[in-house]
């Protein structure tokens, strides 16, 4: 069990106000994240997973608290800081893959090499993740399964220390959810990357080194699990 | 390559009409631009240079006559560099058949390289200073052509009473005769019946018995000299000789023409091009604000991805950039041409030599500038809005399309009225009020041109037929070599032919009033006059009064004189020394050309202490029998002219051609900003409701009706565009009159009511072919996609 700190938050909330109304997406929440573990977010719809996952990736800020990566303070608004977080040590996978329409597979993979300076090739990323033949392809001549495969490796070429991924089999059916897990769980041990994963589904929390579940905006218990299982053997 | 280029080309790609119809309007911009300035470059430039290198006068004085020797006592003034004297004098010329036409024999120094006003040999040879043996003159290049007269040939003058023959022997030109008119009250030039004949002094002197005199001093002021103190010692030293005039180079009639040219390109050079790049920055700035609100998604996940906003907006910026280059790039080498054009047309106009047709590559790089700044600052504030999108926010949802009541919906009645795709359309209005502004502005843009372009013709139409229909109701005008008894040639009316005459005085004058003075021309007319008629700038008739003057308003302004005031009128004929009289200002004239001030008959002859002189007739004839007494005219010996209006009018027509030319390159420039505008406009409406249509066509709506939802709104763009240019065009042209009166006109501001339908319908038949093409993609419209594809 790794446990070497990445990045901690402290007293996290975040708080939407649509008009009159205001949404407390997320209590206050203090939370440590390792490096290299693979941690499994579970809650039902609207507990503030992705709200958690998106001040975690740096793509929206606290309400209040403080987050820290390393040494680096990132929640006093600072705009470029969050910027560089994003681009340096962040790679994110979203539900709906979100590629974007107007440039083939091996564009939106190379769009986000191009952010760092020293990616993973986009050829061996492309073929790691099975679609090498398929580069050419625009995202809409792209099944789901295989545009979420892309989203992955697009995440994974500017090989960040943190993967996050909001439901990323939550629009895929069973045989191509579990390949997707597989990758990601491949990623975490073959890069030592720390993986987050949001979920609705249970038996995803099998496979993680800890699970976190989530209630109303609160984050009801933290889990160590000693034994994960391969994605292999999870069942749903 | 990076991959966000590549993607902006796609971008590009996909959206290729509209990003050629931007290009279309700034390359427009740019060829104006290009043309006009390197036109105006090129021509300032020649002017320049000729002007110097042919040393032009700073200041004309004309006598009666002087001996030569008085050259030397105005070059020993201080602050005068340099004077030469010369003899001008207007002769008539002999034409085949007997036409008289009118000659301006000027005589040269032989050899030339100190003298003023020097000589440029264009064809032939030169002249040489030798007073014997047959008399060498060279012509000005629109007489020679209009005339087929080469070297080689000879030609009749009638020069002191006696008929003189001369020998072609080349054409040249020289810094007064750029543009070569028989006087500033001239509206055109008229090569066919002005020449410039130019031969050396001495046989100048010698033809028109007058050795060893002048009538002409040109003088070179030294820089920064006080011109009127030393116009005043001039004409001190000239007084004894009969001063008849003097003016300074800035009102010489050949430089007044150029110079006015001059200003007129570059006041367009300044303005046209920005009207142009203005309503290019418009339309867009609304493509790319409405391209990357269609783009939330994507912006939202390159945020995620680490791009910071300033490459993300970058990105959308290029796109603008990538307009102007293009443009620039295009309109660099149509400008090119279009300069070519331009200085062909010049070259024709203005006898220049050496007429540089040079690109001036320091306006080429202002167009990459301007077109380049005017892509980043539209792109610039466009993509502003990139900087609040929010990632997280951008993801999770599409900003619902505001369904918004309009305000025309609180007139229920009204809004019951309209049928629903009325209804869809003015909501669709309301909702792109950015939009349908700019629209709107760049309509009334390409409406104003196009007002513009047309008033011109208006104007100078007016003003013909104000000339030839109004003014002068003449055939003939028959000017004669010296004043005449008109009681001497009253037996002409009793020619079957002639069926009126009318006589006429020219008395030239100097007016003083208030310690200042201005020369001026009289003209006397019997104030019953019928054949030529006096009527001021707005079409309305003056009376010649019987005593006193009718004043011009040009002199009347630069001496402060009104209505009432007395003025002290000198005369300069040059026969018998100069008298001075005060008159009473009757009233006050301004005419759209020439100067304007009259006085009735008598007085022009008591001003000259003189009875029944007249220096011209009118004649109105049978039209059917013209040529024969225009022959018995040509014929008779103080005949110095002929001149008839109809010919003037033919002339006149000709050269009118070549102006029609730029006319027209203006309305297609116009009407193209006014196409591309609308096909934007449809275009962007078209993609924004591609969905909405395409719900339509699986309803049952045809392709027509369905096209003609998108068509009520371009339509409403262009009505209220027309409807709002058209007044605003009359107002620019006034803003232009009012900028640009020279002494020689003062248009009024016309424009006929036909020309506002020309106009709207050419505006509409522009708009309508940027719909059609736009109108395209309603055939193509494949609902399946349409419904499928969410953007
Ligand atoms: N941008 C937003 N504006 C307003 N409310 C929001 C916004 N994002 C999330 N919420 C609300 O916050 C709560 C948590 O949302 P979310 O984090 O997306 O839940 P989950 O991912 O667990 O389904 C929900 O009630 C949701 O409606
Ligand atoms: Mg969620």
């Amino acid at each position: 069990m790794p446990n070497e700190v990445l990045l901690s938050l402290s007293d996290i909330s975040k708080t939407y106000t649509m008009g009159e109304v205001k949404v407390e997406a997320l209590k206050s929440t203090s939370l440590e994240i390792y490096r290299g573990e693979l941690l499994v977010i579970l809650g039902p719809s609207g507990s503030g997973k992705s709200t958690l996952l998106n001040l975690i990736g740096g793509i929206d800020t606290p309400s209040s608290g403080q987050m820290l990566f390393g040494q680096q303070l990132l929640s006093n608004g600072r705009e470029k800081a969050l910027t560089r977080y994003r681009r340096q040590e962040v790679g994110f996978v979203f539900q709906f893959y979100n590629l974007i329409a107007d440039l083939t597979a091996a564009e939106n993979v190379a769009l986000a090499a191009e952010l760092v300076a020293e990616p993973l090739a986009v050829d061996d990323v492309l073929r790691d993740v099975n679609l090498w033949e398929r580069q050419d392809h625009f995202p809409s001549q792209l099944s789901g399964g295989e545009q979420q495969r892309v989203a992955i490796a697009r995440a994974m070429v500017k090989s960040p220390p943190l993967l996050l991924c909001d439901e990323p089999t939550g629009a895929l059916d069973y045989e191509t959810g579990k390949m997707v897990l597989r990758l990601l769980r491949d990623i975490q041990k073959n890069h030592a990357s720390t993986v987050i994963i949001v979920t609705h589904n249970t038996a995803i929390a099998d496979m993680a080194d800890r699970v976190l579940r989530m209630r109303s905006g609160l984050v009801a218990e933290i889990v160590i699990n000693e034994n994960p299982l391969p994605p292999e053997r999870i069942e749903w | 390559m990076t991959i966000l280029t590549r993607r902006l080309f796609r971008t590009i790609q996909a959206g290729r009409g509209q990003f050629l119809a931007l290009v279309l309007i700034v390359t427009l911009g740019v060829i104006i631009y290009i043309g006009m300035s390197s036109s105006y470059n090129n021509l300032s430039r020649s002017q320049q240079q000729f002007y110097q290198d042919y040393a032009f006068a700073d200041y004309t004085f004309q006598v009666v006559k002087a001996p030569e020797s008085i050259v030397a006592r105005v070059e020993a003034l201080p602050g005068v560099l340099n004077a030469s004297g010369r003899i001008q004098k207007d002769v008539p010329i002999i034409k085949e058949g007997q036409e008289r036409i009118t000659g301006r024999l000027t005589g040269y120094s032989l050899p030339m390289e100190n003298e003023l006003n020097r000589l440029h040999l264009l064809s032939g040879r030169q002249l040489e200073p030798t007073a014997s043996g047959k008399v060498a003159v060279l012509l000005d290049p629109q007489y020679a052509r209009a005339n087929l007269l080469a070297p080689g040939q000879d030609m009749e003058i009638i020069a002191d009473g006696k008929k003189v023959s001369l020998a072609v022997i080349g054409t040249a030109t020289s810094p007064e005769f750029i543009y070569p008119m028989k006087d500033a009250g001239s509206l055109f030039p008229e090569p066919e019946r002005f020449g410039i004949l130019m031969l050396s002094q001495l046989q100048a002197q010698q033809i028109l018995g007058l050795p060893g005199q002048i009538n002409q001093l040109l003088v070179d002021l030294a820089p920064g000299v006080d011109e009127e103190k030393i116009k005043e010692q001039v004409e001190k030293i000239l007084a004894p000789y009969g001063n008849i005039t003097s003016y300074p180079r800035k009102d010489q009639s050949s430089h007044l023409v150029l110079q006015a040219e001059l200003d007129g390109i570059k006041l367009f050079a300044l303005t046209l091009p920005f009207i142009f790049f203005l309503v290019a920055a418009g339309i867009q700035f609304i493509i790319l604000t409405r391209l990357i609100r269609s783009q939330r998604l994507p912006i939202g996940v390159m945020k995620a991805l680490g791009f910071d906003n300033c490459r993300i907006m970058w990105h959308y910026t290029s796109y603008g950039l990538a307009v102007g280059l293009v443009a620039a790039i295009l309109g660099t080498g149509l400008g090119i041409a279009l300069t070519a054009v331009l200085n062909n047309l010049y070259a024709q106009f203005f006898n220049l030599p050496n007429m540089t047709n040079e690109i001036n590559f320091r306006v080429v790089l202002y167009s990459f500038l301007i077109t380049s700044l005017v892509g980043i600052a539209s792109g610039f504030f466009a993509s502003r809005s990139v900087i609040r999108i929010n990632p997280a926010e951008a993801m999770r949802t599409q900003p619902p399309s505001s369904g918004r009541r309009t305000p025309l919906e609180s007139w229920y009645w009204f809004w019951q009225q309209l049928s629903s795709s009325w209804k869809m359309s003015l909501r669709s209005i309301f909702r792109n009020r950015g939009r349908f502004a700019v629209s709107v502005l760049g309509i009334i843009s390409s409406v104003v041109l196009l007002v513009f372009s047309c008033f011109s013709l208006d104007a100078t139409d007016y003003l013909m037929n104000q000339n030839f229909e109004q003014i002068n109701r003449y055939d003939y005008m028959i000017r004669f070599t010296e004043p005449v008894k008109y009681s001497e040639i009253l037996d002409w009316t009793r020619w079957n032919e002639v069926q009126r005459m009318e006589p006429m005085m020219e008395v030239p004058v100097k007016l003083h009033a208030g310690g200042e003075s201005k020369d001026e021309v009289l003209l006397g007319m019997t104030p019953s006059n019928r054949l030529k008629r006096v009527y001021d700038k707005l079409g309305q008739e003056r009376q010649i009064p019987e005593e006193g003057i009718l004043l011009g308003k040009r002199v009347a302004d630069k001496l402060g004189l009104q209505v009432g005031d007395e003025v002290v009128v000198e005369t300069t004929l040059g026969i018998g020394p100069s008298r001075s009289s005060r008159l009473t200002i009757m009233g006050i004239n301004e005419p759209m050309t020439g100067s304007g001030s009259y006085v009735s008959l008598a007085t022009a002859n008591s001003l000259l202490e003189e009875q029944e002189l007249a220096s011209a007739v009118l004649l109105k004839l049978d039209a059917a029998r013209m040529p024969s007494v225009e022959n018995r005219l040509q014929e008779m010996s103080r005949v110095a002219s002929v001149s008839s209006p109809a010919r003037e009018r033919e002339t006149f027509e000709q050269l009118m051609g070549t102006t029609t030319t730029s006319i027209a390159i203006m309305i297609l420039f116009a009407g193209l900003l006014g196409l591309a505008i609308i096909y934007n406009s449809s275009v962007m409406t078209f993609n924004e409701r591609q969905r909405e249509l395409a719900s339509l066509r699986v309803l049952g709506y045809s392709r027509g009706e369905v096209s003609g939802l998108l068509r009520k709104e371009t339509w409403m763009q262009a009505l209220l565009g027309i409807a709002l240019g058209l007044p605003a065009g009359k107002a620019a042209g006034a803003a232009y009159i009012a900028s640009a009166s020279t002494e020689l006109y003062s248009f009024p501001v016309i424009i006929y009511p036909r020309t506002y339908f020309i106009v709207a319908g050419l505006a509409l038949f522009f708009v309508w072919i940027g719909q059609q093409l736009a109108i395209r993609k309603v055939e193509r419209l494949d609902m399946v996609e349409a419904l499928k594809n969410q953007d």
